[in-house]
Formats: structure tokens, C-alpha cells, sequence
């Protein structure tokens, strides 16, 4: 019986044993399951971490500026416009071995453009210098200032004279030591990017076998609790293809013969100066003058114009040609030119923001604008002429070639000095859109009058269908207004 | 009836508001500073966040924040893009100290690490345990987001170089010790305020300086080689109610909370 009673009590125990492991299993392996489940999401969170790094390598920046001008300048139809002044989208992309690609195009109703398309490489080693390749700004402080950013809405018209379109093809080494607030840009370039100019070509490659070179340094300084300084200076080394056997000097006096096809120098210097004060909210003052010789390369136009005769003498048949040849040449001009600008920008509260410039280009200092006038100029003619003649039986042909080579070149509107002074004021509705009024006047150098008390320097217009003169012994309006809304991202 | 109507009036005068966001490392410390100075002054509402401090100066530099709370310095970029906007460096005021502790799990055998040994750790170059005297097991590396200045500093100050793609990027310094806390192998970075729960290892400059702990002797004193100031950055030299906030913080009742939270005075 007891035997019985233990041989139930151990089946029973051993079932209830058996029971209790059945959860127990259960659970175990719903565990596993959730440990299998668990392994696979962080499997698939890595992919998708791996791809969302990929991805915030790539940074897209860009903005788009809408305005409307009203120009004061007769001769500017339509007065009034709407219009997009840029519509830029820039797309970078950095590894994280310190290698960067950008790229900028600028879309525009006229068509597309390249702004930007260079590669940066950091170096990797001391982390001080970095190697750029490609189409990018300029090392000039207000030309790599951001249209973005900038308080007025165009650039200064020295700057847009010596730096037409910003950029330039080549390559640009870059020094910033780490501890140190110094800057060091060495530029190579080709230097004749974006000038229009006889036998000039803005396309993707130089037209000469000449290269460019600007070098900037600039340093900070911190005044205390005032704000800070940075300052520096910048220069540039040039050379330009002759395209005419002459140089005239600014003044229009004859300077050197020349080859056809040997470089022509052209260098300049710039100093720079950017004080940031914290007086009752932000305060800038910023100016940058520039002063050097710049060059505008000749060129040589031919024209020929022939006719032919025919008449009967003697029993004899007389043919004579004759053969006109005119060489036009404009000499190349070198001029010492100087120009500066000074900003005042003054933030007011958070959103609004005053803005003056004044602006000065003369791109001519070797003559004044009492100076300007037709008869400044250099001007050279010669003429040769040649005969021949031929007999063939009763046929006699005669032919005579003459060949004048003009050099002319002579004072105008490119050299007269501008000054200007601008107004801006700006409203950040937020930190992507921001509204603009400006008003810029500028100030043309004044030519003299002849004996007659007309002016010297004129320049004709059509307008509707109707012809006027620019006067430009006098200052004539020339301002222009604008209202532009920005939206960058 | 006057005095009614002169009170009930007063009631609804609105508060000076201050905005404060960025660094996650601040925000505790941060968030006490606001709390204690609005009971004092209750007509100011200071209201702080987080978000990194990479955040914090964006956020000072599109204009959405009055002060930038900041675990490192100011970048030479967006100092720029400060000038540009407000023509103004921006003003940087030191707070307080920290010392930037390694944490390891309480039963990592591991107790000091040079400054080189834990720069090839979170590089990727030490990967093992055993090569910096531990057990034979992989290091599980444990981080911040990059838009964090203390992932910043740490990369600009010991790593020196790239992160290992391995190093798991945490939102904030306590999420990092957590991670630590669960997982033997693990080793990460961040404030000395949040490290709770896990081992601090002494860290030296070199295999032949002497090791030390970030306490707030040896922080003080610069001995412990991984600390740093932590910042608040103004557009402008403050003034009004901001001022007024910034210099409690600074005073001794200000700094007397730093060291409640765990950071250090910074005089």
C-alpha cells in the first residue's frame, strides 16, 4: 500500500515537474524569438545609419533673389523692370577624409550657368592647408562675400571691374594655421576669365599661354570687449596676349612696339580693412582700396574691297584691278587705375539692418576728366602701294594693291571715373527670407567743353524710335532703385 | 479700487522672456540656473533647451535663442556667419568647468588610460580590450552626435582624427552612460555630472605622468588632462534682464550650483 501510495506521489511529482517546465520552455523560447527579432532590427537600424550618413554628407544650399528696378538713366528702356538676379543652388559634398566637391549653378530665365565647380582637398597630416582645383571666387574679400549676404545688392564697381564674374579657373593653396587667426590664399589662374575684350575668350580654357597670380594674407585681431579687426592686404600679377604691334600709354602717348602674341603685365594691390564693433548692437565698418596698372589688349580688323575695269584700246583689251586694304588696328592701352569702397552697416534690433556704401573707380589716372575729349588720342596712318601689271597677247592687265594700316585709339566713356554712394535696409522676416530697399547714385567724372560750349564727350542713344545724346560735361541721373526679396536655404 | 486695478494690471505685465538652448551637457545645470533664478525673479521667464551645442549657436545665429549654451568654443565658421548677420563676434562668457570623463562598466578591469590609448580606442585603432590590459573581448564604443560640442571637443582634444565607424552616436550624455552601465565591454565619454553607475577612468598624458581622476581638485588645479570651460554665447554684450541672468550665474550663488550638479566653478 505504502509502495502504491509513494509509486502515485513520485508520478505526480514528476507530472507537475513536466507542467511547470512547459512555461518555463515557453518562455525561453519566446525570448529567443524577441533576441532574434532584436538582433535583426539593430542589423537593419546599422544599413539604415550607414545610409543616413551617406546622406548628411551631402549638403544643399542655395537662393533665389526676385526684384524690381527703376533706373534714372534715359538711355536704360525698360526703366522698370521684374526680374530674377540670381537663382543659385549649390550642392557640396564632403567625405570624412577632408575632400570636398561643390558645385553652383546659376539659373536664370537667360539660361544656366556655372558658377562654382571645384574640388577642395584638407590635408590630413598638419590640418593647415588645403588645395582647390577648379572654377571658384577669387581670394578678395568682397568678392567672396556671399550676394547672399552682401549689405547692398551689387558689388562695388572696382571690384566688378578688376573681378568681372567672380570666379576664375585654376587652383588656389590656402594656409590657416590652427592656433593663429591668419589666413594665407595663393592663387594660380588663367586669368582672363569672364573679359570681354577683342579675341578674349570666357569658355572653359585660357586663351593665352599665360598665367595669373594673386596672393591674399589676412589676420584678426579681437579689441577686447569692443569687437574685432581683421585686416589684410592682397595682390595680383598678370599677363595679357598682345593682340596689336603697339601699347599707348593712359595719357594716349605712344609706349612700346611690341610683338604680336607676347605678354603684356598687369598688376595691382589691394589693402583691406573689416572692424566689427558690439555699440548698441552690431556696428561694421568695412573698406578695401585698390590701386594698379591694368591692361586692355588691342586688336587688329582687316577689310579689302576690290573692283575691276575693262576697256578697249587700240584693238587692245585694258583690264585694271584694283585692290583696297585697310588695317585697322586699336593698340593695346595700359592704364593705372584706383578705387575704393567703405561700408557702414548698422544692425538695428534683431530683423532690421541699415546699410551705406560709397564706391570710387577710376579706371583711368593718367588723364582727367578735363582731358577727355575726340582729339585725345593716338592715332597713326601709313600707306603703301603696289602695281603690277601682266601681258597676255593683246590683253594687259594692271593691278595696283594699296594697303593703309590706321592705329587709332582714342579717350571716352572707359575712362571716366565713377563714384557712387548707396542706401540700403534690410528686413529678416525669418533666417531664410529677407527684403531689401536700396538706392544707389552714382556720380559720373564730368568732361570739358570746346570753344563752341559744346561738350566734349557725348553718347548717342535710341530709345522708341527716338535718338538722344548722353552729355557727359555734366553729372545725369543715373540712380536706381530697388526693392528685392530673397529666399535662401 | 485703484490699487485693485493697478495690481490686476501689473499681474498681466508680460514677463521678460530669455531663451536659452544647446549643449546637452548644460541642460541639467542649466535648467537649475533658470528654475532657481525665476522663483527670485518672477517676472523673468527663462526657458532652456537642449539639443547640442552646435544647435544652440545655429539657433543663436538665425536669431530663435538669446544665449547658446556651449560645451566647447565657437567654431571660426560660425563666428562668421555671425559677423555676417549681426556684424558682431559674439560675446563668450566661460560658466563653469568640466572634466570630460571616460566611463567604462564598474567591472571593467580597466582602471587608467593615457590620452593616446583612449584616442586609438575611439578611433578605431585599439580594438581589443587586451591591448589596453584588459579581458580578450572587443571594445564596444559608445558616443554623441556630431551637432554636440562635447563630441567635438572630445574629437578635436583626444581623438584627433575621425570617430570609428563603429562608435554608436547617443543622444546626450546620459544615454551614453547608460549604455555603459548595461554593457561590460562598453566604453564612453561625456560630463562628469551624469556619470553615475559606471567606473571613471583616471586618464594621464602619457604612459609616464601620473594617472588622475576628474575630480574637482584636479580639475581645478589642471591636472586632469581631458577639461574644458563651458560657455554661454550673447549675439551682443548683454544687457536688461539678460545681463541681469548672466551675472547671477557668474556670482557666487550662481556658481555654488555648479558644483551641486557635478561641474566645477569657473573661478
Amino acid at each position: 500500500m505504502a509502495k502504491i501510495f509513494t509509486l502515485i506521489l513520485f508520478v505526480l511529482l514528476v507530472n507537475t515537474v513536466t507542467m511547470a517546465q512547459q512555461p518555463t520552455d515557453t518562455i525561453k523560447e519566446k525570448l529567443s524569438e524577441m533576441n532574434d527579432r532584436l538582433s535583426g532590427l539593430d542589423e537593419r537600424m546599422l544599413v539604415t545609419e550607414t545610409d543616413v550618413a551617406k546622406h548628411n554628407k551631402i549638403k544643399i544650399s542655395g537662393y533665389i533673389q526676385s526684384q524690381w528696378e527703376q533706373t534714372e538713366n534715359p538711355k536704360d528702356y525698360p526703366s522698370s523692370s521684374i526680374s530674377i538676379r540670381r537663382a543659385r543652388l549649390k550642392v557640396a559634398y564632403e567625405t570624412s577624409e577632408g575632400v570636398k566637391f561643390v558645385v553652383q549653378p546659376d539659373f536664370l530665365p537667360s539660361g544656366v550657368s556655372l558658377k562654382d565647380a571645384y574640388v577642395t582637398l584638407n590635408d590630413r597630416w598638419t590640418k593647415r592647408f588645403s588645395l582647390t582645383a577648379g572654377l571658384f571666387n577669387r581670394p578678395n574679400y568682397e568678392v567672396e562675400y556671399s550676394s547672399s549676404q552682401r549689405e547692398v545688392p551689387e558689388r562695388s564697381d572696382v571690384i566688378r571691374a578688376l573681378y568681372p564674374g567672380e570666379r576664375a579657373l585654376g587652383a588656389k593653396l590656402e594656409y590657416t594655421p590652427i592656433n593663429i587667426p591668419l589666413k594665407v590664399q595663393l592663387a594660380l589662374l588663367n586669368g582672363n576669365d569672364y573679359l570681354t575684350y577683342a579675341g578674349g575668350n570666357n569658355s572653359n580654357k585660357d586663351y593665352d599661354n599665360f598665367k595669373d597670380i594673386m596672393a591674399r594674407a589676412t589676420y584678426s585681431v579681437k579689441l577686447g570687449n569692443l569687437g574685432g579687426l581683421d585686416f589684410g592686404a592682397h595682390a595680383y600679377f598678370g599677363n595679357v596676349k598682345a593682340n596689336a604691334a603697339q601699347v599707348v600709354k593712359g595719357d594716349y602717348t605712344f609706349d612700346q612696339d611690341i610683338e604680336i602674341g607676347e605678354s603684356l603685365k598687369r598688376s595691382w594691390f589691394g589693402a583691406e580693412m573689416q572692424v566689427y564693433l558690439d555699440l548698441l548692437g552690431g556696428l561694421a565698418v568695412k573698406g578695401e582700396y585698390l590701386t594698379g596698372a591694368n591692361i586692355l589688349p588691342g586688336s587688329k580688323v582687316s577689310s579689302t574691297a576690290t573692283s575691276t575695269s575693262q576697256i578697249i584700246r587700240n584693238d587692245s583689251l585694258l583690264i585694271t584691278t584694283n585692290t583696297t586694304i585697310t588695317n585697322t588696328t586699336t593698340p593695346n592701352l595700359s592704364t593705372n587705375f584706383s578705387g575704393y569702397y567703405v561700408y557702414l552697416i548698422k544692425n538695428v534690433g534683431k530683423k532690421n539692418q541699415f546699410a551705406m556704401r560709397y564706391d570710387v573707380y577710376d579706371p583711368n589716372g593718367d588723364i582727367s576728366g578735363s582731358d577727355i575729349m575726340a582729339t585725345k588720342k593716338y592715332e597713326t596712318s601709313e600707306s603703301t602701294s603696289k602695281t603690277e601689271q601682266a601681258i597676255n597677247g593683246t590683253t594687259l592687265t594692271t593691278t595696283t594693291t594699296k594697303t593703309t594700316n590706321k592705329t587709332s585709339i582714342k579717350s571716352g566713356i572707359s575712362d571716366l571715373a565713377y563714384s557712387s554712394l548707396t542706401f540700403a535696409w534690410h528686413y529678416y522676416f525669418d533666417d531664410n527670407i529677407r527684403v531689401t530697399l536700396a538706392y544707389r547714385m552714382p556720380v559720373n567724372e564730368t568732361v570739358g567743353k570746346d570753344a563752341n560750349g559744346n561738350s566734349n564727350l557725348t553718347s548717342t542713344y535710341t530709345v522708341n524710335g527716338k535718338t538722344d545724346f548722353l552729355d557727359y560735361s555734366k553729372v545725369f541721373p543715373q540712380n536706381i532703385l530697388t526693392l528685392r526679396l530673397q529666399a535662401k536655404f | 479700487m485703484l490699487l485693485v486695478v493697478l495690481v490686476a494690471a501689473m499681474s498681466f505685465m508680460p514677463a521678460d522672456k530669455i531663451t536659452v538652448k544647446g549643449s546637452d551637457t548644460m541642460v541639467i545645470l542649466s535648467q537649475k540656473w533658470a528654475e532657481v533664478y525665476m522663483k527670485k525673479n518672477s517676472n523673468v521667464s527663462v526657458q532652456v533647451t537642449g539639443g547640442g551645442s552646435g544647435t544652440g549657436i545655429s539657433a543663436l545665429i538665425n536669431g530663435s535663442t538669446d544665449i547658446a549654451n556651449s560645451s566647447r568654443p565657437m567654431k571660426k565658421t560660425e563666428m562668421e556667419k555671425l559677423k555676417q548677420r549681426y556684424n558682431t563676434l559674439g560675446v563668450e562668457i566661460p560658466c563653469a568647468k568640466d572634466g570630460i570623463t571616460v566611463y567604462v562598466h564598474s567591472s571593467n578591469p580597466v582602471n587608467e588610460l593615457t590620452l593616446k590609448q583612449i584616442s586609438d580606442i575611439f578611433a578605431g585603432r585599439v580594438t581589443n580590450w587586451k591591448q589596453v590590459g584588459g579581458p580578450d573581448t572587443e571594445i564596444k564604443l559608445y558616443g554623441r552626435e556630431n551637432s554636440s560640442g562635447t563630441y567635438v571637443f572630445f574629437k578635436d582634444n583626444v581623438v584627433k582624427t575621425d570617430y570609428a565607424a563603429n562608435c554608436q552616436t547617443l543622444p546626450g550624455t546620459a544615454a551614453v552612460v547608460n549604455a555603459v552601465k548595461k554593457d561590460k565591454f562598453g566604453i564612453g565619454y561625456g560630463g562628469a555630472a551624469y556619470a553615475a553607475g559606471v567606473k571613471h577612468v583616471k586618464v594621464k598624458k602619457d604612459a609616464k605622468s601620473p594617472a588622475y581622476e576628474p575630480t574637482p581638485e584636479n580639475v581645478k588645479k589642471n591636472l586632469y588632462p581631458i577639461s574644458r570651460y563651458l560657455y554661454m554665447y550673447t549675439r551682443n554684450r548683454p544687457t536688461g534682464s539678460m545681463k541681469a541672468f548672466i551675472d547671477w550665474i557668474l556670482s557666487p550663488e550662481g556658481q555654488k550650483m555648479v558644483t551641486e550638479v557635478g561641474y566645477f566653478p569657473v573661478k
